[in-house]
């Protein structure tokens, strides 16, 4: 650092050691002379003598500069000033290089940042890199490999914060959903959170105001809040007053303690709790007897931990592993599984891991986004690739037309390093300024992405803000892009010989050259396969998707959430206010039929499982048991989203709390627990069955149909353990226009405190469910078509070079009577030649590309001949296109201006 | 055309910056004066070339072995005056005392007979 700020002092200080240089020098001579005369030499010659001995000058002063050590720093500078020049003179060239560049480097940095929010960016907390979360493995049967989760019972936390050494905190934290928070007589849906009360202490962040949880704070009767910087803002104005006050969680009063920091937006990716409660406030909010006793069968927390700073992960692992297999292996005897085998292998083979988490704790968006946003990081590689050919290929090109000037510099002795660097100095200054302007576009970009893929109105927490990692991948990007374009144009233009050169005046160079600028074209052509072919299987994937086989018909159906518990409603009373809401809906205008359910289809939410083990009374054997999904609906939901009854009937109204237990099975579940008999009549554990129904796809498009179960809705609603929690009514309309605000005055006017949300159509649900897909598709395919005008450009530009050379030639041929067709092919024939050979590289590259997609397609196979013959066909058009232009300027030559040309 | 006398030696790689620090030694003085110096002192068999002798100045000063200041010279001109720093110093003892080490050296290897006669 002080070498260089040094430097930078002499840098000042320059052209008085430059004058200081010429003054010692020239007294120098004049010693010199001066002696020389007193020898006894006449005046003049003795001058000519003081020179002679001083030699080169200039030669001199160069090499004392030399040793003044800002030589490169020099040399820097000129070349700088040099590359401004060269690109002031060409602002056309400029424009073009600057502009492709800074579209493939700011594609770069969008997905970059993107994935750097979703992956990489660490917890704003101390040392996150000592972050750990705890999961485990569950053997699979079947196939011999193994599932990871990271839920734990209560009792677990307890052993483990008592037992370990290797971490200096253990916490752990369940989401509590929607909470319906009150304060000063008004209410708003949060996003609630619960953990153990060492939580901000083991994260070591600091409250913005107020205090966090205290140890030992979470107690049977905690009730005290921590609300995230966001919430105080939107909801109470960012007012500190806040703290000590009375609020109500789900009605039951909790006094705030404290504010998070702003830069603090939860522990994993994607969720970020308004509010935050001590663990034991769950007995306030969702009572459950068995909650902090039960040791296996209710797993609902997570937990992490910080390891001490001289625990390696492993150690922390080894220990933590015995505990937990040690408490497994203690309860399972003595606990109802005690006979079951798959419980036993489940103690035996399953294994405690640790996993880093230093940039956050697992979390549903990264699993969901993390692949394909590497995938489009390979994308944008590539565009940027194709844009680097063709700068390259624009250089060469320029380089070509100035070989004069070079074999010039070359004979006046310029060095091939020095001139090297120049070109490169000047690649260099393209890719920054390339890079500069990516930036912004970048960020502009990744913003724009995650608007695409919020759903639900509100952008999902996403940090893409540019940080240092994000602006030293740039920089990397930049240079390697400037190296890599440049490098080949400064190495070829700088080896040729003088001689021939100055010789052969202005014609173009020999064969080798042609060689790199066909490759390059090649390369670009077989990228853009790989490119175009992604984007088709996307697009191809995308629209399976859309066009598979439900099972009910998404158009006109318009959807919205209820909860009563929320406003306070015990589970008694719920049942009545949704059957009210229900009868109002029922008859707005513009609505033909509404419906309720627990589960709405296509649901973002959650789905709801059970197994089937006694059929008519039978207990079935282990290796029997049946797993359904299941859901709970009002009478009308299967014409209200149109799933056809085969046989028997829908629930009627008479299904109620009081009636004989029914339900409803869809054709799978039928075939599997009644093969070739009428279902109609047989008992599921305790329910009738009335009717079956089509099968239709439970969890959305991507989802096979399986078996299914149908309980009334206000028969069975109350007797779940989820206790009449929200609702989901299903509107079908013939009008939708402004329904969605008709719909909630009706449930307002049954009680203005019902939190109503969700409020979408089922198309739009459709669409977010398809959301990683959409992205794929359609970043893609924004891209495969920048890729295709980037190949065009490169092949136009090689191609109307070609045509420029020869222009005599064509000339030639043309007076010798050359038929104007033949002359057209001569010139379409090399494009499509280079074309060919592009897509025979390209192909095998796309298969093996879409190979390592494989995961994320839908409904074709990674070598979907319809997806590579139309690449084929695009690739074909561009080509000719891009063939077409130079061929008709060379039919429009003048043979006579063409033999004259030179 | 050349006139140089055919005793001359080519100054060894490295020697050059000895010679100056070691020139310096008695106090300080200007670039051409160290030239003549040298030359004198070795009798006309070692002299300095000024394409080689104003690099290594610079050099030298930029290593913080010598320092410079302008002075009026005793023929009241002005000229850039060099001095030997205390760190210049040190690196002439060292590179005095390895150069000494060398040619005697050399000379042990060149002549083993004198040294057995004396």
């Amino acid at each position: 650092m002080n070498r260089i700020l040094r430097k930078l002092g002499w840098m000042a200080q320059r052209s008085r050691k430059e004058a200081e240089l010429r003054e010692e020098l020239q007294f120098h001579l004049q010693e010199e002379a001066e002696q020389a005369e007193a020898a006894g030499l006449p005046a003049e010659q003795a001058k000519w003598a003081a020179r002679r001995e001083l030699g080169n000058v200039a030669l001199l002063m160069e090499d004392t500069r030399a040793t003044w050590g800002w030589t490169c720093l020099e040399r820097l500078w000129q070349d700088l000033r040099y590359a401004a020049r060269m690109l002031r003179k060409n602002p056309g060239f400029a424009c073009a290089a600057v502009l492709s560049l800074a579209l493939g480097i700011g594609a770069n940095t969008a997905i970059f940042s993107l994935l750097n929010g979703v992956v990489f960016r660490p917890l704003p907390v101390a040392d996150p890199q000592q972050l750990v979360q705890f999961t485990n493995t569950i053997p699979l049967w079947e196939t011999g490999s193994s599932i990871a989760r990271d839920l734990y019972a209560y009792p677990q936390l307890e052993r483990f914060q008592a037992q370990s050494k290797t971490l200096s905190g253990i916490f752990g934290w369940t989401g509590l959903g929607r909470i319906n928070v009150g304060s000063h007589g008004t209410s708003g849906i949060a996003q609630g959170n619960a953990s153990s009360d060492n939580l901000f202490s083991v994260l070591g962040i600091r409250p913005q105001y107020g205090r966090f949880f205290s140890a030992g704070e979470d107690r049977a009767g905690a009730s005290v809040a921590v609300i995230s910087d966001r919430y105080w803002r939107n909801r109470f104005g960012a007012d500190p007053s806040i703290i000590g006050g009375a609020i109500t969680l789900n009605r039951v009063p909790f006094t705030v303690i404290g504010i998070t920091p702003p830069e603090f937006s939860g522990i994993a990716v994607g969720s970020s709790p308004d509010i935050w409660v001590p663990l034991h406030a769950l007995d306030l909010l969702k009572p459950d007897s068995k909650r902090w006793t039960d040791p296996l069968s209710s797993a609902w927390m997570q937990i992490a931990g910080r390891r001490r700073p001289a625990i390696s992960r492993g150690l922390a692992q080894a220990e933590l592993d015995v505990i937990h297999r040690q408490f497994l292996a203690q309860q399972l005897p003595i606990s109802q599984f005690s006979g079951l085998e798959t419980v036993q292998r489940f103690v035996y083979e399953g294994r405690l891991v640790l996993r880093p988490a230093a940039s956050g704790m697992s979390s549903g968006l990264r699993d969901s986004y993390e692949f394909p946003l590497r995938l489009l990081m390979c994308v944008t590689g590539i565009v940027l690739l194709v844009a680097c050919a063709n700068i390259a290929n624009l250089l060469l090109a320029r380089a070509s037309r100035r070989r004069r000037e070079i074999a010039v510099r070359l004979a006046l002795g310029a060095g091939r390093g020095r001139l090297a660097r120049q070109f490169l100095t000047e690649s260099m200054v393209l890719a920054l300024i390339g890079g500069a302007v990516a930036v912004p576009m970048a960020w502009w970009g990744s913003l724009a992405l995650v608007r695409m893929i919020s759903t639900g109105g509100a952008p999902l927490p996403l940090a893409v803000d540019p940080d240092w990692r994000i602006f030293a991948f740039t920089g990397a990007v930049s240079l390697l892009t400037g190296i890599l374009f440049g490098l080949a144009p400064a190495v070829r233009s700088t080896r040729a010989d003088p001689g021939p050169v100055m010789q052969e005046g202005t014609r173009g160079g020999g064969r080798s050259s042609h060689l790199l600028d066909r490759t390059l074209v090649v390369a670009q052509v077989a990228l853009s396969v790989v490119l175009v072919t992604g984007a088709g299987l996307f697009l191809r994937t995308l629209q399976k998707l859309w066009t598979v086989n439900v099972g009910y018909d998404r158009e006109n159906v318009l959807m919205l959430s209820v909860d009563a518990k929320l406003a306070g409603y015990p589970s008694d009373r719920a049942g009545s206010v949704y059957r009210e809401i229900l009868r109002r809906l029922q008859v707005l205008p513009g609505v033909k039929s509404a419906s309720a359910s627990i589960v709405r289809p296509v649901d973002d939410e959650f789905n709801l499982l059970d197994k089937v083990n006694e059929i008519d009374g039978r207990s079935l054997p282990e290796s029997d048991v049946i797993h359904v999904a299941w859901n709970a609906t009002s009478p009308g939901y299967f014409s209200t989203v149109s799933t056809p009854v085969v046989s028997g009937r829908d629930f009627e109204p008479r299904d109620n709390e009081t009636a004989p237990q029914v339900a409803i099975v869809s054709e799978s579940l039928a075939k599997s627990a009644f093969p070739n008999q009428n279902p109609l009549g047989h008992r599921l554990g305790l329910a009738t069955i009335v009717g079956v129904v089509k099968d239709s796809l439970y969890s959305g498009a991507r989802d096979q149909p399986g078996p299914l179960l149908y309980y009334p809705l206000f028969q069975h609603g109350r007797d779940q353990e989820y206790g009449w929690g929200f609702v989901s009514f299903e509107l079908r309309y013939s009008s939708l226009s402004n329904l969605p605000d008709e719909a909630r005055r009706e449930v307002a006017s049954v009680d203005p405190n019902l939190p109503v949300f969700r409020t979408k159509t089922l198309v739009a649900q459709t669409e977010e469910s398809l959301m990683e897909e959409r992205l794929l598709a359609t970043v893609s395919s924004f891209f495969g078509v920048l890729a295709l005008v980037l190949a065009c450009v490169g092949l136009y530009g090689l191609m109307a070079y070609a045509v420029a050379r020869r222009t005599a030639e064509i000339g030639i041929r043309l007076a010798l009577g050359a038929r104007r067709d033949h002359v057209m092919w001569l010139v379409l024939r090399q494009t499509l030649w280079l074309t060919l050979a592009g897509i025979a590289a390209g192909v095998p590259l796309a298969l093996g590309a879409a190979w390592y997609a494989r995961s994320v397609l839908f409904g074709v196979s990674t070598a979907d001949p319809l997806t590579i013959a139309v690449t084929v066909a695009i690739l074909l058009s561009v080509a000719a296109l891009a063939g077409y232009l130079p061929a008709r300027r060379a039919l429009r030559v003048d043979p006579m201006t063409a033999l004259r040309y030179e | 055309m050349n006139i140089q006398p055919t005793s001359r030696l080519e100054l060894l790689q490295g020697t050059l910056d000895l010679l100056i620090l070691r020139t310096l030694l008695p106090g300080k003085t200007h670039g051409h004066a160290i030239s003549k110096h040298i030359q004198r002192t070795s009798e006309d068999l070692l002299q300095v070339e000024t394409g080689s002798l104003y690099p290594a100045l610079h050099r030298l000063e930029a290593r913080g072995w010598i320092a410079a200041e302008w002075e009026l010279s005793e023929k009241g001109k002005r000229a850039k005056y060099y001095l030997l720093t205390t760190k210049g110093r040190k690196q002439l003892q060292a590179e005095q005392t390895k150069w000494e080490t060398f040619s005697r050296a050399m000379g042990l290897v060149l002549n083993p007979l004198n040294q057995e006669e004396v």
